[in-house]
């Protein structure tokens, strides 16, 4: 068996499995009847957006897939692009985009595509792996919680790290996390989708 | 959706919190290495390495260890399954592991990791041991997940003439090269669009290139009423002749 074939495979499989554990953003829960109201606005406003992560893009076809939904509720849907599209930089293989079109079905033409940031809830704030590295190297006292599945925790993370699985947050963040509010918390999981 | 549980700890009265948006995939990328829990050393799927020297080893190892010291390692990458998404745990003296973790992962194995174990504490813990030689081959097979197709029954349902579907979801493009004479091709983004055309009573059998757009057309498929199991492995087909292995 040829391990170089292998070694170029690999990464699809891999990005597959991210897929599965990544980051999903949960859009905030609007509650009352006027944010009902509000809701019913935006979703139309929404109609003609597809958001999720882009699985593969043909320069030939001229087509992008990208899939919206997450977990079992993935779907992969297709659009269109043309040189008029805007963003076409951000329908790279793996990211996380939002892409605006206009027609339907089979002839829906992407317009403008947008690279999809992850939104921090209020009070948080973003750290790079290297602030990470270092902060861990100047000994400073924190916990690291990891809130993937727990199978994906056990085969490998961050040393040090503790799992909350998000379904388990309620359940579980009373007993794991420490007493002293002001220590730091690092919350992590698979990926920026 | 460690933002979530971020978000979460804010409301609980947590003063400094962080999110590491790159996640685990970051934090690798970043060159660290990863580390398996004790739970998945004892039940894990895994190849184990025991990295010490043989007379260590052989007085006392974690059971399924296979001993490989760091120096041998680097010529060992044959000995280990094909298939790089094994997971491979190694443990060892000092720094040996992390030596190791990151020989492993330069041979193109995703799933490495480090474990922290110390073997004398693990033995003072209780835990059982093994002791004597290495056996002499590694041997690991991939457990199916739940709606995977084995490579046999697959094989055997592609040869036609059965009363299952196979169905081939890679782009147009892919099929330019070939594709299994008994295979319908829909490409993964056609799908839903094609659903009419496919029976709600044989099971689909679907497979891509490595099996990763074959499991999400099967979860779509099985969402839409079908019966239908995906095929994780290699297909490479050259008019109707596919090699298909692990």
């Amino acid at each position: 068996m040829n391990h170089r074939f292998l070694k170029r495979l690999l990464p699809l499989a891999c990005a597959a499995a991210l897929l599965a554990t990544g980051c999903g953003q949960h859009e905030p829960v609007q509650a009352g009847n006027a944010a009902a109201a509000d809701a019913a606005v935006e979703a139309k406003k929404q109609e003609n957006v597809l958001k999720g992560k882009i699985v593969g893009k043909s320069n030939k076809a001229k087509t992008i897939s990208i899939e919206v939904g997450k977990g079992d509720k993935a779907k992969t849907q297709m659009v269109k692009f043309n040189d008029a599209t805007q963003g076409i930089e951000h329908a790279a293989k793996g990211e996380a985009a939002i892409i605006e079109f206009t027609g339907e079905g089979k002839d829906r033409m992407a317009t403008v595509i947008k690279p999809k940031l992850a939104k921090l809830p209020a009070g948080t704030s973003e750290m790079k792996p290297a602030e990470l590295i270092a902060a861990i190297n100047s000994g400073r006292k924190m916990v690291l919680v990891d809130c993937r599945p727990s199978p994906r925790y056990h085969e490998g993370s961050i040393p040090g790290a503790i799992n909350i699985p998000v379904p388990a947050m309620a359940e579980k963040a009373p007993m794991l996390l420490p007493k002293d509010k002001d220590i730091q918390l690092v919350f992590f999981c698979g990926g920026p989708t | 959706m460690s933002t979530k549980n971020a978000g979460s700890a804010v409301k609980m009265g947590y003063t400094d919190v962080k999110v590491m948006l790159a996640g685990v995939p970051g934090w690798k990328k970043a060159g660290q290495y990863v580390e398996a829990s004790e739970e998945f050393v004892k039940k894990g799927n895994i190849v184990l390495v025991d990295l010490r020297s043989p007379r260590e080893y052989e007085a006392g190892h974690i059971p399924r260890a296979h001993n490989i010291q760091l120096e041998d390692l680097d010529f060992a990458e044959d000995e280990f399954p094909a298939n790089r998404a094994a997971p491979i745990v190694v443990y060892g003296n000092g720094n040996d592991a992390v030596e190791a973790y990151r020989i492993i992962k330069s041979w193109g194995c995703k799933k490495g990791s480090v474990s922290s174990i110390d073997f004398a504490a693990w033995k003072q813990a209780g835990n059982p041991i093994e002791t004597g030689p290495t056996p002499d081959e590694i041997v690991w097979k991939r457990i199916l997940g739940k709606f995977e197709v084995a490579l046999d029954e697959f094989k055997k349902a592609a040869e036609g003439g059965g009363d299952k579907i196979i169905l081939d979801v890679r782009t147009s493009e892919e099929i330019g090269d070939g594709k299994l004479a008994a295979a319908r091709h829909i490409p993964l983004d056609d799908l839903q669009g094609q659903l009419h055309t496919l029976p709600k009573d044989k099971e689909i059998l679907v497979h891509c290139t490595t099996g990763a757009r074959a499991e999400m057309a099967s979860a779509e498929l099985r969402n839409a009423g079908f019966k239908s199991r995906y095929l994780v492995a290699n297909v490479e087909c050259d008019g109707s002749d596919c090699e298909i292995y692990e």
